[in-house]
Formats: structure tokens, sequence, C-alpha cells
């Protein structure tokens, strides 16, 4: 159509137009202000439209995006002897160790401001006379180890505390609180490794020394609290073992596990062993060769991940592996396994650094100038890089947002990390993984647990799984009620009938998928749990009832047909099928009784009961609400839609075909199955995907009635979660930003693009479709 | 095909005229799944209104159904039905080889029960109890018994025994059964009066009072954080306190009054006995309303019945949304509603008009209209997902550091949660390409004829559009808007997101200025369902108000269906009568 408005800009030449065909110039303005107000109102929403894409989009691309530090400045470090060092809970005050025992801490936030501390010292409350050559932190429990050089070791506890002086900036202020030396292995002998920990109840030391001949022996010592009348408990000396005669070869590393069950010593010779504590003593468990593959056996170092239960470990070429502690199944308790195995390290070294994160499973390792971050639940570097000086210590800050290096010019070089969402990328939504503390790799969904060691697990697998089962179910059920009666209703129905169906099934689409659920899981799960068997028992006599109905109908003589007016007959079947589905539910005790019986171990007595013969028989659960339950009730949900597209592509066939059919003499069925349902197959299977893509996103129906746990089964009498109900149950709770709230997002952002795939293809078949209808009219 | 024809002639039966019946199956199937649904619904949800007779039982001793160690119950029947049992039987064995050994088998045992709805919760910790057919030697119908609505607890069911009243005077039943019964409906009344005034002022005044405080007490935490007052701030400071400390003496002053009516409320107290004998006693106060179900004929349970359905309409919840009524949901999806269909017309009617009238029909606008019709099938939740970050955090959380920026540093965000403004403009966009098609096919239907006609007149594009082809295509729109506000008005997944709440304090429209309060958070009738039949302590006894709340979310829906279909079938009559 052509603007009206270029027509009035194209007067003859010469001849003015007459005053009654002329346009108010007030109306010819207004029309051109609602030109631009339609076309940019237009063009606007339909790009919000879009917007909703995008914004999804940016809300979930940060999942994927690597860290990246920045570098803050450098502080010269004056002459320590750094023995050990660390830094508080908030990375402002690091502090390092120096071989009296004192602590040097400098403030690195805002230095040069007027409340900036600088550099200040705190004394431990360490014995007056004695030396501590031996120290190490230990950054999660805030513990710090020092050891004499006469075999004996005392732990200092390091808090921090905020504090808010008036009208002054917030402080962090260290405290310190000791406890009394304690002696462990021999007193000739100084530590070359010391560990300690305290899992409640039991608390753990052990030490490794090297002696005079070139030998060296493991102690341990356990110690017990003892509560005086008034004050802090106080660390008491209990029993020490000699571990020395329990592994073969020389200990060169030794840690202890965070629940102190178990010590693991690596030795010179390249060996893992991993040593029990038993009620009364130790015992050796398991020997590893971590790097028995790799031309230098040797380990070269060993360190705990944040958690203590998983041992990142390296060799001198570089190799990197983890091995974890978890429970296996087959040996019946925990065990020493090789979970990961990383990417060689950068520059081929063994790791001569090592920081650990205690924020999550991330750490810092390297060697020389080449540094590099890991992921190790996703086995993903984060970070990596060359750096302009070689590194001899690396702290990861408390929150994971700071790097610290100190070089070997005794500079220490600070950096910011960002990193807001390590555990991410896409091997964490969609590979299986082996989590600490499992078996072996899975898929898993777990949002959220106790501890502060807890690793989320977040993969999309499992959600996806029970969205595409329940969506499964939903279609057995519905696809094959829709399209019956679309064939009928189309084909065979009087059309007087026809216009009262629609509305109904229209209502039936608009009913609210919270009642739906709400029957689904508090009316029709509680009946069915209790009578599967007649619930399949009337599913499988429905059609068999039908058919025979129907070969009965149409074998009687012709004048007794007559009153079976054809398009009528799904009323005169309804009664026979209510009275059908009746006798079929009654007779489930009966099969019951018949296919599904089972011994009772306890009693010895046979019981029919379907619930015990499914859980007997195949191993797997049968809970209340289930899939069975939720495709039923999805099924009602996606049967109107399903039916009102193949209803109106079949009943859009044009006549003429029909018409033809029946002029050859074809029969009512024959005409529907050779010319009508070919013809409309494309909408056909494009109504098909429109109920697929209503079920993916379906949301309260799966929410109320499925139990909502992220299990992958096939089982279909057991619940399942799916995306759309993960982002109901889980999004409320989420903080604005974080990882699981992105997680969500993407999740949000799946079903997005499964529906509008399968959207968008079901609209292309139609129109194809459409157009070749009205090319045969 | 001439074999098909001799066939015919000869068994009278068309080809697979057997399928044609099997087809009919899945329409049969289909509508009696929608008659089953909205029958339970209908049934359901109206018997929660409907008194029905209670009936007093009494078990023989020492019978299985006893629990408590009682034996005479009375209640609502709630069910009846036949069940089969299986019971572990133990007989020697037939062979009398095998005599020692003893054969277990399950055998069924089929009897009658009936599940009574006992009320009295406190009491009996459980509200349905089933009871062996065979357990009962008696079964009464006593005319005294009442059923009544409490505070909480749900009903309890019981004889009223005596009165204490206000100055401690007892007034027994059994002295004068008349003076009793109408002191009682005396008593009840008054009482239901001071409630009133209590709500009254508990939510009206104090409410407003509470707000108040609340606004005052963000702005002084405020300036408490701030290192050092200017003397404007200072005097600011000053005035708020004034202010605060005199709305503490109103708040004082109200809260005397409505203690001194609560007080009344639960000094008068009634004595009554349960059907087991156990005698207890509550403040008049905590009685809502009763009647005596075995009393009442016909016409009185039709007017016990429009009571209660007036009063499960129009009141507030109560008892953990249990009991009581679902007025605030009811507006709530109301309101939420409203302001969906104020966002998505304008919008939706534009977008309509350009994609029809204005843009150039090509392919970009073919895939346009592809995307905005495939966008109506994207799940409902990953538009709340969007509510969620764009309008309640981006937006909200603009809007609160320009406007509230003190609020927002103490942490109370004012637009930055959810709230019914965001809630219905999810609804919106979610709405919005339903909207859109409808108007589209709306237009599309207005004939050339038409256009030409109006262009040729010298009509201006826009005059076409504005005086003829809208108001042709206004029942389209219409319908699609409707259908629009029964899809709002049902989806539940989005909202839980953006602003839903289970228990609103308050309305989103009350007495207070600015008098419509977009940023509150609403209840919702879904939701309503969603929370009371999943998230309520007691979920079986909370089941028949989830029918009566689904049967009026349903009536609502059906309301919107059906205007919009005899909307659409009047066009359809206009247009073939028209001779396009």
């Amino acid at each position: 159509m052509r603007s009206p408005r270029k027509r009035e800009h194209a007067p003859r030449a010469g001849a003015p137009i007459p005053e009654r065909f002329r346009v108010a110039r007030s109306t010819l303005i207004f029309d051109h202000a609602m030109n631009i107000v339609i076309k940019t109102g237009g063009i606007a929403v339909v790009g919000a439209i879009g917007g909703i894409f995008i914004f999804l989009l940016i809300q979930i691309l940060p999942l994927f995006r690597g860290a990246s530090i920045d570098y803050v400045g450098s502080f010269e470090l004056p002459d320590l002897g750094i023995q050990a060092m660390g830094i508080d809970p908030w990375s402002e005050i690091p502090f390092f160790v120096d071989p009296d025992g004192t602590l040097h801490f400098l403030e690195i936030v805002d230095p040069g401001a007027p409340h900036n501390r600088g550099w200040f010292t705190v004394a431990p409350p360490l014995p007056p006379d004695t030396a501590f050559p031996f120290a190490r932190f230990n950054q999660r429990y805030g513990k710090l180890l020092f050891g004499t050089d006469d075999g004996r070791f005392t732990v200092v506890n390091l808090n921090f505390e905020q504090s808010f002086p008036e009208h002054r900036q917030r402080e962090i202020v260290p405290r310190l609180s000791g406890n009394p030396v304690i002696r462990i292995g021999r007193s000739d002998a100084v530590f070359e490794e010391l560990d300690y920990v305290d899992a409640g109840r039991t608390k753990l030391a052990v030490a490794l020394q090297r002696l005079g001949d070139g030998t060296s022996e493991l102690h341990a010592v356990t110690l017990r609290a003892t509560r005086p009348l008034i004050g802090d408990p106080v660390l008491r000396r209990d029993r020490e073992f000699d571990l020395t005669g329990l592994f073969e070869g020389v200990p060169r590393f030794v840690r202890l596990t965070g629940d102190a069950d178990f010590v693991i010593v690596g030795t010179e010779e390249g060996y893992l062993h991993l040593l029990a504590r038993t009620r009364d003593g130790f015992e050796p468990r398991q020997t590893h060769r971590p790097f028995h593959d790799a031309a230098s056996e040797a380990i070269h170092s060993m360190d705990f991940l944040f958690g203590d239960l998983s041992l990142i470990l390296t060799n001198p070429e570089g190799r990197n592996v983890m091995y974890s502690i978890y429970h296996d199944e087959g040996e019946g308790h925990r065990i020493l396994g090789r979970t990961k195995v990383f990417d060689l390290l950068p520059g081929g070294r063994g790791a001569d650094f090592y920081s650990t994160s205690v924020r999550n499973k991330a750490f810092l390792i390297g060697s020389g100038n080449q540094a590099a971050i890991r992921y190790a639940t996703t086995n993903a570097t984060r970070w990596e890089s060359e750096l302009d000086f070689a590194v001899e210590h690396a702290l990861l800050g408390g929150r994971y947002d700071r790097i610290l290096f100190v070089d070997d010019a005794n500079k220490m070089h600070l950096f910011e990390l960002s990193d807001r969402h390590p555990e991410t990328g896409l091997r964490a939504y969609f590979g299986k993984i082996h989590y600490e503390g499992r078996a072996e790799p899975e898929f898993m969904w777990q949002s959220t647990g106790g501890g502060d060691a807890f690793e989320p697990k977040i993969s999309m697998v499992p959600l996806i799984w029970g969205t595409m089962k329940g969506t499964v179910f939903a279609m057995i059920i519905a696809v094959p009620i829709a399209l019956l009666a679309a064939l009928y209703t189309s084909q065979f129905i009087r059309p007087e009938m026809r216009g009262i169906i629609k509305p109904i099934m229209e209502i039936m689409e608009s009913v609210p998928t919270v009642v739906l659920g709400f029957l689904a899981a508090l009316w029709m799960a509680p009946l069915i749990s209790g009578s599967v068997p007649s619930a399949l028992l009337v599913i499988a006599a429905l059609p068999a009832g039908i058919l025979a109905f129907a070969a009965i109908v149409t074998a009687l003589p012709r004048p007794a047909r007559r009153w079976i007016r054809p398009g009528y007959e799904f009323l005169y079947f309804a009664p026979f099928m209510f009275g059908i589905g009746w006798i079929a539910w009654s007779l489930g005790p009966v099969l019951e009784g018949i296919l599904f019986a089972i011994e009772d171990p306890g009693t010895g007595a046979v019981v029919a009961d379907f619930r015990l013969w499914w859980t007997e028989t195949t191993g797997a659960a049968f809970r209340q609400r289930n899939a069975f339950v939720v495709g039923v009730f999805m099924g009602f949900a996606i049967i109107p839609t399903i039916f009102t597209i193949a209803e109106d592509s079949m009943s859009n066939v044009p006549r003429s075909f029909r018409s033809a059919a029946y002029a050859l003499g074809a029969s009512r069925w024959q005409t529907a199955v050779t010319v009508v349902l070919p013809t409309a197959a494309a909408g056909i299977f494009s109504a098909v995907m429109i109920g697929f893509g209503r079920a993916v996103g379906e949301t309260m129906i799966l929410l109320m009635a499925t139990g909502n746990t992220p299990i992958m089964t096939v089982n279909p009498f057991d619940g399942m979660r799916t995306l759309a109900a993960n982002i109901a149950v889980e999004l409320p709770e989420a903080a604005q930003g974080g990882t699981l709230y992105r997680s969500l997002f993407l999740g949000a952002m799946l079903l997005f693009l499964m529906t509008f795939l399968v959207n968008t293809l079901a609209e292309l078949l139609r129109q194809r479709l459409r157009e070749r209808y009205k090319a045969v009219e | 095909m001439s074999r098909d024809i001799s066939d015919k002639t000869r068994t009278g039966v068309p080809k697979g005229e057997v399928w044609v019946w099997f087809t009919s199956l899945g329409l049969t199937l289909g509508l009696s799944m929608v008659l089953v649904l909205f029958g339970l619904i209908l049934v359901r949800g109206l018997s929660y209104f409907w008194p029905v007779p209670i009936v007093q039982i009494e078990l023989q001793e020492g019978s299985e159904s006893a629990f408590l160690g009682m034996h005479r119950f009375a209640g609502a029947v709630a069910k009846t039905q036949q069940r089969t049992e299986r019971v572990l039987v133990e007989s020697p064995e037939a062979d009398a080889a095998e005599a020692d050994r003893t054969v277990r088998e399950t055998i069924p045992d089929t009897f009658a029960e009936i599940q009574l709805f006992l009320g009295n919760r406190d009491y009996y910790g459980q509200s349905f109890r089933y009871f062996r057919d065979e357990d009962v030697v008696g079964r009464t119908r006593p005319e005294a018994i009442i059923r009544a609505e409490r505070r909480a607890e749900g009903d309890g069911i019981f004889y009223a025994r005596e009165l204490v009243l206000e100055d401690g005077r007892v007034v027994k039943r059994a002295e004068d059964v008349d003076r009793f019964e109408s002191e009682l409906d005396r008593l009840v009344g008054e009482a239901r009066h001071r409630r009133a005034e209590i709500n009254r002022i508990d939510r009206r005044h104090i409410g407003r009072i509470n707000l108040e405080m609340s606004d005052i007490e963000v702005e002084l935490r405020y300036f408490r954080r701030q290192d050092r007052l200017t003397s404007e701030e200072e005097s600011r400071v000053q005035e708020l306190r004034e202010r605060r400390d005199e709305l503490q003496r109103r708040y004082e002053r109200l809260e005397t009054q409505s203690d001194a009516l609560k007080r009344t409320n639960e000094s008068i107290r009634l004595r009554y006995e349960r059907a087991d004998g156990s005698r207890d006693e509550m403040a008049i106060g905590d009685l809502y309303r009763f009647h005596y179900p075995n009393r009442l004929g016909v016409s009185g349970r039709i007017q016990t019945f429009m009571i209660r359905a007036w009063e499960f309409v129009s009141g507030y919840p109560r008892d953990a949304n249990m009991d009581g009524g679902i007025f605030p949901a009811i507006f709530g999806t109301f309101l939420m509603t409203l302001i969906m269909s104020i966002a998505v017309t304008p919008f939706g009617v534009i977008a309509a008009v350009y994609l029809r009238e204005y843009a150039k029909q090509g392919p970009v606008v073919r895939s346009v209209r592809i995307a905005v019709n495939n966008l109506a099938g994207v799940p409902s939740i990953v538009f709340g997902v969007f509510g969620l970050g764009f309008f309640v955090y981006l937006m909200g959380g603009t809007i609160d550091s320009i406007f509230y920026p003190r609020a927002q540093e103490a942490g109370v965000p004012t637009f930055g949660t959810g709230g019914i403004l965001w809630a219905g403009l999810t609804l919106a966009l979610l709405n919005l390409p339903v909207v859109i098609v409808a108007t589209e096919e709306a237009l599309a239907a207005v004939s050339r004829g038409v256009r030409e006609g109006s262009l040729a007149c010298g009509a201006s594009k826009w005059q076409t559009i504005q005086r003829l082809v809208l108001p042709a295509s206004l029942p389209g729109i219409l319908t699609g808007m409707i259908l629009a506000m029964a899809r709002g008005a049902g989806e539940v997944a989005p909202l839980m997101l953006v602003g839903v709440v289970a228990l609103a304090p308050n309305l989103p429209v009350d007495g207070t200025f600015p008098f419509i309060h977009l940023e509150r958070k609403f209840m919702h009738l879904g939701f309503h369902i969603y929370d009371v039949g999943f998230q309520s302590p007691d979920s079986e006894a909370a089941i028949p108000t989830v029918f009566a709340t689904t049967l009026v979310l349903i009536i609502l829906i059906v309301i919107f269906n059906l205007s919009a279909i005899l909307i659409r079938n009047h066009i359809r009559r206009k247009h073939q009568g028209s001779a396009f």
C-alpha cells in the first residue's frame, strides 16, 4: 500500500489543488507524528522482546569468563628470613614469621593514608628462653605451628577481629593465644615437617625428623584438651606413636587429613602411603605411586586443597595430579585414590610455591616466574601467566580476591584477583565431574550444603534429564489422546458438535497449572500410589474396550445400526467407557494378587502389593509423587495445545481433496488416513512440537508433584527435578549476582533456547503447510 | 478401489469403521477428563461451604477404631468407603506329614468404613479419622451440637454448656436452654463487633503509624551512620525524633483502646463439652461463628452456605492461611491483572499496528512475527527469571538508589524487591506476544476495501487506522486482552520470583498516602493454592480450603474465557453477515 502522503506531494504541475481537496495541515502533522510514534514504539517493543534474550545472555556470560589479575603495587620487605606467611580473612594485613617467631604485619590497603598502620609486629605467646626455628601457618584453621630444634612444638591460635574505632576506618586486629609446648619424636633432631589437626575430640600432631645418619623418623602424638576450673582449655600430650615402621622408604612429606583419621606420607622414592588411625594406633592402608607412568617418579610437592581431603601433587617434570579420600562402595570404607589429572605445569617444573584458597577449591601453584591458578573441581586453569620476577613465596588472599608474591629480591608484589565464578565453566555444567568424597565422576546438582569446604555441584545434566523425563511421560499420555481426538473432531464429528468442543478444549487449556499440580499431588498421587495395577489395567482396557465395542457395533445388522448416527460415536461410547474403566479399576487388586505378589522376607507371608513388588524386582524406588502421576497431569495441560493446532491443520485440508477421495469411493476412514493425515502431517508434527515446548517449560505441576530430587533414573515411579522447578525452588533464595543466581539464569536460558528453537521449527513447518494449501486453493 | 466398492455393497460397512470408533476414544477421554476435573473442583469446592450434619458415633468397647482411649466421637462424615486390607493368617499345614509347620498367608479382608471430620484439632491432634462400620454400635444426630469456626486450630465440634460473663456470672444451659442460646448468640455477635473494632484499630490506625515509624527509623539509622552532621541535618534528626515520640504516644493510646476490647473478648468464656465428655473452655473472642448443623433445615443450610461463601471471599485469612477468607488473594490477583492489562495494551497494540500497517512486509517482518509468535511459547518461569533480574534488581535497584538512597543504604529495599508492580510488568511481558498476535489477526481481518475507501476519500493513514481499522478490530483486540488476563490470573510460577507472598500484612491499596502502593508484596489465588496445599502444617486439613480457593480461581478463569469466546462468536457472526 502506498502512503497517501506521497500522493499529496505529487500534484500535477501547474494546476493548483482545489481547496476542497486540500488536507488540513494539522491532519498532516498529526499523521506524521503518529507515523513516528508508531514506528519507534513498534520497533522498541519488538526490540524489547529481543532484549530478553540479550539480558539473559549478559547475566550468564560471567560464568564462562576466566580469572583476571591486576597489578596493585609492590612493597619492600625488610630482611626477615621468612619462615611462614599468612593473611587475615579480609586480605588486608598479611604477615611474615621471622626465625624468632615474631609476626610482622603489613597493612596493604590504602598505603600512605593517615589511618594506615604500615608495618607492625606482634610477638606470639611463646616461652621466652626457647628458640623456634620451625614455623608453619594453617590458613584455614588460623593456627601457627612452632617447632624447636629439640623435638618440641606448640600451637598458637591466631584470630582476626574487626574493630571500629570512633570515627575512624575499620581496623583488622590480630589476636593470639598460646598453648603449652609439647614434646614429639626425638629430642636430638630438627623438624623437617610438622602438621597438626584439631578435629574436635581428636587432636593429632605428626612430626617428620631427619636424623644425623640421614635416616628419617615419623612420630605422631595425640593430644587432649583439659578444661581447668577457670580459663580456656589447655592442650595436653596424650599418647605417642612411632609411625616409621609402618611404611617403606624415606619419608619426605607428611600431611594429616582434616578429620584426623588419616596420615598421608610421601616418600623420596615417589610413593604415597595412607596410614589410618585406629582405636589404638595406626595401620597402613594403601600405597600409591602417583607418578608411576612418568619419567621422573619422585614427588616434588604435596599440599592439601581446601577441605584437607585432597592432595595436590607435582613431580619434577611439572606433572600435576590430585589424590582424594573418598568412600568406596566396594571396599566399604574410605580410601585414597587418584581423582584428577591436571595439565602440565607451565615451565615444565615441579611446584615450588603453592597456596590454596580458603573460600573454594582453587589453588595457586607454580615455580620460578611461572604461576597459575587452577580450580580442582573442574580441572580448569583459571589463570596462567609468566611474571617478570622469580617467586619465592605466594599467597592467595582470604577471600580469593588478592594474590601476594614475594620474589627473590625480597619484594612483595600485590595483585587484585577477580574471579567471581571460579567453580563454573562448560565442564561444570555439562560434564561428568569427580567431586570430592565421591567414588566416581558423576552428574550432580546440589547447590548448597553443610560445611565451609562444601563444593557446589551445579551440573545441568540431571535437571535436563528430569525435564526430558517429565516431558516424555507427558507426551506418551497426551499425544495419542490429543491426536485421536483431533482426527475425530476434524473428520468424523458432526459440525455442530465441533462448535461446542473447541471452546471446551480452550477452557481446558486455560486451567491454571497450579490447580493441576495441586490435584496431581494431593488428590491423584495418593489415589494412584495404592492402586497402580488398577491404573495400568484401565490404561490397557480402554483401547481394547473400544475396539471390541466397535467390532460388535459394526457387525450388527444394518437395521440395528441405524440408531447410531455417524458423527456422534463419542457420545454413544461414553457410558461404556465409564463402565469399562470402572470394571478395570476394580479388577486391579485381582491383577495385583496374580502378578505382583512377593514373599515378605520378614514374616514369610505372601504380600500382593505393587509398591513392594516394584522395589523388590527392579531395585528402584517407589515414591508417591512420581513421573507417572506427573505424566497424566502434564498430559492434561498439553492435550488442548496439541489438539487445537492438530485439529486446525487437519480441518484446513482443502475440501477438494476430501471430495475427490469420496468421489473415488473411499470410506471416511480411508479418506482420513490416506488423504487428510499425509497432507496435514507437517501441521500435526508442529502441534506435537508445540506441545513438547509447553511440557518442557511447565513449572507448577512438576514443582508440586515430583518431589524435586535431582536424580537421573528412568523409573516411572520415582521423582525428578526439572530445570523450571529448580528455578522456582532455588532462585528466591539465591544471592543476586552469585554463582547460583547466574547458574539458574543459565537454566532459564537453556529453557528459552529449547522452547524457542522447537517452536520456530514448528512455526516454519506450519507456514510451509499453509502455503501449500494456498497453492491448491 | 473397485474392490472397496464391492466390499461396501456386500457387507454394508464402510472400510475402517472400527478405527473411526477408535479415534472417538481420544475425544471421549479428553472430554471426560475435563468433566471429571471441573466436577471434582465444583463438588469439593462447594462442599467446603455446605453445612453437613454432625453424626455422633458410639464405638464398641475395645474395638480397633478407638483411639486415645475414647469411644464416642462426633464429626461430619467426609467419606464412606469399602477398603480391603490384607491380614496375616497362620494355619497349620494341611498335609498331615508336615502338620508342625504353619502356613502363613495374607488374606484380603474387606470392610466398610467411614471417615469423620472431627474438628477440635487442638484436642485430637488431627482432623480426620477413619472408623470401621462394624465397630460402630450407635449413631445419633444430637440437636444441640455446635460446629464453631474458631480463631485457630480449625473448627470445633462440641456442646456448649456454660457461659462465664464479664462480671463472673455463669449462665448455664442446663438451667434455661432458650436463655442460654440467645445469650450465646448475643455474646458472639458482640464479640464480632469488638473484633471488627480491634481490626480497624490494628490494621488501619496502628498499621499506618507503624509504616511511618519504620520510615523514620530508616532515616534515623542513616543519620546515625554519618560521621558528621550539618546543622540542618541535626535539626532534621531532632524533628524526626519528636515525630517518632509523638507517634509512639499515639500508638500507646490506640493500643490501650484495642487492649481493652481484647480483654473483654478474652474475659467472656464459653465452657463446652466434646463428644467424649471432656470439658474445656474458650474465649468468646476466639469463636468467630457457629451453627447447629443438625437443626438446620434446607433454607437454614442455604443461608449458612451463603454466609460462609461470602465470608470466604470477603474475609481475611487466619491460622496460617488455612482458615478464614481469601479476600487479599482475590484482590491481589485482580489488581495485578489490572496492572498487567494497563501495561500490555498500549505496547501490544502499537507493536501490532506497526507490524501490520507500517512495517514493510518482507522477510524481516515475517521473521519478527515468527519470533513474537514463539515468544508466546517460552516458559513463563523464564519471564519470571527475567523479571527478577531486570525489573526487580536492575530497575528497582536503580529507582531505590535515586529516590530511596537512605533506605537502600540501611538494607531496606523499596522497589528493589519483589512487588505488585514488577509482577504486573513481568506478566505484561509474558502476555505481550498474545496481545500482539491477537491484535494483528484482528487488524488483518479488516478488509482492504474499507481502507482503500477511506484513503480514496482523502483520509490520512492515521485517520484511517484511528477511525476505521482500530474500531473494526476492537472486539478482536478485546478477545486477545481477555485471554491474556485469563492467562495472567492463573500464572503462578513467575510470580513466585517477583513479589507474591503467602501472607501480606497490607493490601497494595489502602487509606495511607499515596493510596496505591505498587512496591508492596501481594497475595495471589494461585500462589495461595500452592502455599496452603504444600507449605501448611496440616496439609490434609487444608485440602478442603484449597479446593474452595481453586473453585474461586477456576470460576474467575472460566468467566474470562467465556467472555472471550462470546465476543469472538459475536464477531464471527457479524463478519458472516457482512458482504465482504
